[in-house]
């Protein structure tokens, strides 16, 4: 049976070939950094999440057991650094101000998927940050039910009746805003 | 337009994610020629399904991996206090306490008692009418509810700083 790649590279790294590092923040920087920017909204801050994220998981390399696998552990400790984050300092109104700029930046693209994108911003904005998460993790496709319920730490059945809700309610929202958009018009 | 059944969301929802029986997949099939408001609905899910797939991951700076090579020796990020400050915040509050109660047990406070009488302060003079009580103030109360709360403190600090810490290092020996 062929070896985990990220084992291998963890065996090595604890070997002290810390280098080799740089390759698992490579693999997965975009995956971390996404998870802390859908809980924290603010790309700055989310890095710095993201690199302390890689820091931790570093330190703790050692006592990572492999009985889940290594993203699993990682995209665990992304999710309660960024939390940790979130609850230190808290970016509403920085967030709502950030949005909107950013969305003035993507303005020269397609006006329709610009739009589309701004609503679906806008309507996830009403989801609490693990359900956000939840919701990227449940469309990324690459964990369990199991795995993402270990990453959110919460129970696995919760989380599918959180992620059926989460989908519905941000249905909702959307269509509430594309009806009042239509009012507008 | 009618309020859409909470089970025909979940029924669209699985049709979405390719998760129905045949059967039923012709069921909601057949749900969605006859009814606009469930069409609309798809539509919606559909949008949102396909912007989530869409999505690409966030792109962190260009020298993310170099700012946390830099930092791998980095003290963690620490949103509590520190050991230092813990400790240096613990032996204050023991000296607090500990003079506290030199000072009780020598009888310093044992005479000072004082009485507020709230009709003199100017402040409630013009809004209140009737007379106000007079508090008699215990200095040797006041100290002790001081040196309590001190130890209260104490203990709480002790248990951040030394206990908590040192039971967690005896559950993860690697660290």
């Amino acid at each position: 049976m062929k070896e985990d790649p990220d084992l291998v590279s963890i065996d090595r790294i604890l070997s002290g070939e810390r280098s080799l590092y740089a390759e698992l923040v490579d693999r997965y920087k975009r995956y971390v950094f996404t998870i802390s920017f859908r809980i924290i909204q603010n790309r700055p801050e989310a890095e710095e999440a993201a690199q302390d994220a890689f820091i931790k998981a570093y330190q703790h390399l050692g006592n990572f057991n492999r009985q889940s696998k290594f993203t699993t552990w990682l995209y665990r400790i992304a999710f309660n650094t960024a939390i940790s984050y979130k609850r230190k300092n808290r970016y509403q109104f920085e967030d709502i101000q950030h949005a909107q700029l950013e969305i003035l930046q993507e303005a020269e693209g397609n006006l329709e998927k610009l739009d589309r994108k701004k609503f679906l911003e806008k309507a996830l904005q009403k989801l609490t940050e693990v359900d956000r998460t939840a919701l990227t993790l449940f469309y990324w496709e690459e964990f369990s039910l199991e795995e993402m319920a270990d990453i959110l730490n919460v129970p696995a059945n919760t989380l599918k009746v959180r992620i059926h809700r989460a989908r519905v309610r941000v249905a909702d929202e959307l269509e509430r805003i594309l009806k009042k958009e239509a009012v507008t018009l | 337009m009618e309020k859409t059944p909470n089970n025909i969301d979940e029924q669209l929802l699985d049709y979405l994610d390719n998760k129905l029986s045949p059967a039923a997949k012709s069921s909601v099939e057949n749900l969605l020629t006859t009814r606009d408001d469930l069409q609309k609905r798809l539509q919606i899910l559909k949008i949102i399904s396909h912007n989530f797939h869409g999505q690409k991951r966030e792109e962190p700076s260009k020298n993310f991996t170099f700012s946390v090579m830099n930092r791998l020796d980095e003290s963690p990020v620490k949103t509590g206090l520190s050991t230092s400050n813990g400790i240096f915040l613990l032996i204050g509050v023991i000296l607090t306490m500990g003079i506290g109660a030199w000072l009780l047990s020598a009888g310093v406070f044992d005479q000072s008692s004082t009485t507020i009488d709230l009709n003199k302060i100017p402040l409630t003079q013009p809004y209140i009418r009737f007379t106000l009580p007079s508090i008699s103030v215990d200095g040797k109360l006041v100290v002790n509810i001081i040196v309590f709360l001190n130890l209260a403190l104490a203990l709480i600090v002790l248990d951040r700083v030394i206990l908590k810490p040192l039971f967690q290092r005896r559950i993860q020996p690697g660290q």
